[in-house]
């Protein structure tokens, strides 16, 4: 074993670093010096350390990046993963400018700095290869996230969404935890090439099956899939707006990519088979139960919502459906470079338009008091401009050309469709997201009927975004359009990043 | 039967105790327990695997047990402090009185 060098692992972990000082600082100047001041500012001052320390990590990444392994696995960075832990900083910078209006709590410094910490814990999940840092990884995304739901403590809602998402989620990491035992008895080590060695030897038996069934479980709650999404529209309804934005979009990017590394790196020799005239054991039939369990009731349970946010919540649901397709696909080596760079490119502008759809409740919800879907009833008469952006993002979310989320679908459909080796094995899984992509589009429509048709209720306060604001939900419209067009500004670096990652 | 087996029986039965637990308490207190116990029988696998496994001079079992406990440490401290949380405004800790947000 060589010896451990802690300059390497700093200079590995530099963006990290820059984040966690940067989640320290925005602690003691909330507490130090900021005591007095309205909260405003000290919402301002939070954001600006947070944006210092995101440009830091972003600079990092960007022009000095280090590629390398310490520790046999524990953490590697690559291209692909400095490409996604960028996407992550981005994701937290723009929900960071959506908090500056932090009327739901006092401790301002402490918001922050959960915010920051949840999102090195993303970082940390996307680049390690090691059981044992994946699980504390995991953990150090979930906790500031369990925080951040219940962070309105005046408001009973918040608290209730906060207590469920935690037991959800600590069971589901019981569960986690549990499969991750099994392997390691299974293997005899945590790191994942050789779990992918040991469970190719042998035709899968009962203890590793159990493994799997827990590790889909626990990674099933992180990506909100069906059975195990019931936190999801509680949570998103009770969290603070920009709370629900986070959980909605970095954690969402960070737990797809970190699944897909999963299953292609450390469980791809057992994936089985899910051609619908004959399941075969493995990975795939269990992700293809709960991909068509997801898909149904997501897009199903979405009609009936009256509040913008669980509607978010259910179509949350739906694509976590969409993007357990593109997950399949990984199954066959061949196709695993398309499918990952489909998966990214997805998971990517489907959290921006997320965030910037949020970033809209947010501005109608302090105009009306609350997230009801009444409360947009002639939004464009009020607000053209925020109309426009809602009308960009829930086309995209629908999956209409020419904007992102059409080609997301498309290339993961795509990806699903080529898996298994020309065999169209997942092909009927494909139909069933097609049909039901046009389902979503009603209810997507419906929302989108209350702006620009319906007449506003009465006397409705006028809806204006602050400045932050503003610019957030402008550069994320403008980004969803434009990766839309211009596909290939993201698909081509993910491409270049996942062969030199050596997918 | 092997020594392993039997420690392997006993994991999986304190997992299945407290998912039971979990399952079926009402109390949120109550409820953190059982997934103390799924987390512990966790631990008790990767001692178990580590202490009769191929290599025990490599201490990744244990290493990932220790880093568990500190893990279910942190998770238990964020969870009371939810439930106070929800005790503040509901003034129990029974969870069917935590039935607001629906649909």
């Amino acid at each position: 074993m060589n010896p451990f060098s802690y300059l390497e692992a700093l200079r590995l972990a530099a963006p990290e670093t820059a984040l966690a000082v940067a989640a320290l600082a925005v602690l003691f100047a909330d507490l130090g010096g900021m005591r007095g001041e309205s909260l405003r500012h000290r919402a301002i001052l939070g954001a600006g350390i947070t944006a210092v320390g995101g440009a830091m990590a972003l600079l990092w990444l960007g022009f000095a990046p280090g590629y390398g392994t310490i520790a046999e696995g524990v953490l590697v960075t690559s291209p692909l993963t400095q490409l996604v832990k960028a996407g992550l900083v981005l994701l937290t910078l723009l929900v960071a400018g959506l908090s500056l209006d932090p009327r739901f709590t006092g401790h301002v410094g402490e918001y922050f700095s959960l915010l920051l910490l949840g999102t090195i814990g993303m970082m940390v999940l996307v680049s390690t290869q090691d059981l044992l840092m994946l699980f504390l990884a995991l953990e150090l995304t979930s906790l500031p996230l369990y925080v951040l739901a219940g962070f309105n403590k005046r408001d009973r809602a918040s608290a209730e969404a906060a207590l469920k998402y935690f037991f959800f989620g600590s069971v589901a990491a019981a569960f986690l935890l549990f499969g991750f035992s099994l392997l390691y008895g299974v293997a005899g080590s945590t790191r994942l090439p050789v779990i992918a060695a040991a469970v190719a030897l042998k035709p899968p038996d009962a203890l590793t099956l159990v493994a799997l069934v827990c590790v889909v479980m626990g990674f099933g709650f992180k990506v909100a899939a069906v059975p195990f999404h019931l936190w999801a529209p509680d949570a998103y309804e009770g969290a603070p707006t920009p709370a629900a934005a986070f959980i909605a979009s970095g954690s969402k990017v960070a737990s797809f990519a970190v699944f897909g590394i999963v299953l292609a790196q450390g469980l791809g020799p057992m994936a089985g088979g899910a051609d619908w005239h004959g399941f075969t054991t493995g990975w795939l039939p269990l992700l293809a139960v709960v991909a068509l369990a997801s898909m149904l009731l997501g897009n199903l349970a979405a009609i009936a919502q009256r509040s913008v946010k669980r509607l978010l919540a259910y179509s949350a649901i739906a694509h976590a459906g969409y993007l357990l397709l593109g997950l399949m696909a990984l199954a066959t080596p061949a196709n695993r470079p398309a499918a990952l760079a489909a998966i990214l490119y997805y998971a990517i502008t489907y959290a921006l338009s997320t965030v910037g759809a949020f970033g809209i409740v947010a501005v109608v919800e302090r105009a009306t008091g609350s997230d009801a879907a009444d409360g947009f009833n002639g939004l464009a008469r009020r607000s053209p401009a925020l109309a426009l952006c809602l009308m960009i993002f829930l086309l995209s979310l629908a999956g209409i050309p020419p904007l992102a989320g059409f080609l997301g679908k498309f290339y993961v459909f795509v990806a699903a469709t080529r898996a298994g080796d020309g065999s169209l094995s997942l092909f009927w899984l494909v139909l069933v997201a097609i049909a039901l992509s046009v389902v979503s589009l009603y209810y997507y429509l419906k929302l989108l009927k209350r702006a620009y048709v319906l007449p506003p209720d009465g006397a409705v306060p006028a809806t204006r975004p602050d400045v932050m604001e503003f610019v957030v939900i402008g550069m994320t419209a403008a980004a969803v359009l434009g990766l839309g067009v211009f596909p290939r500004a993201l698909l081509e670096p993910l491409a270049l990043a996942i062969q030199q990652a050596g997918f | 039967m092997s020594t392993l087996q039997s420690f392997l029986i006993v994991s999986a039965l304190l997992f299945g105790i407290g998912l039971t637990g979990v399952l079926t308490r009402r109390n949120a207190i109550l409820v953190l327990l059982g997934i103390e116990f799924m987390l512990n029988a966790a631990n008790l696998n990767f001692i178990a695997f580590w202490r009769f496994g191929p290599n025990p001079e490599a201490l990744t079992g244990v290493m990932f047990a220790l880093f568990a406990i500190a893990v279910a440490a942190a998770e238990a401290a964020v969870g009371l402090a939810l439930v106070i949380a929800i005790y503040r405004h509901a003034r129990t800790a029974n969870l069917d009185a935590v039935e607001e947000l629906k649909g």
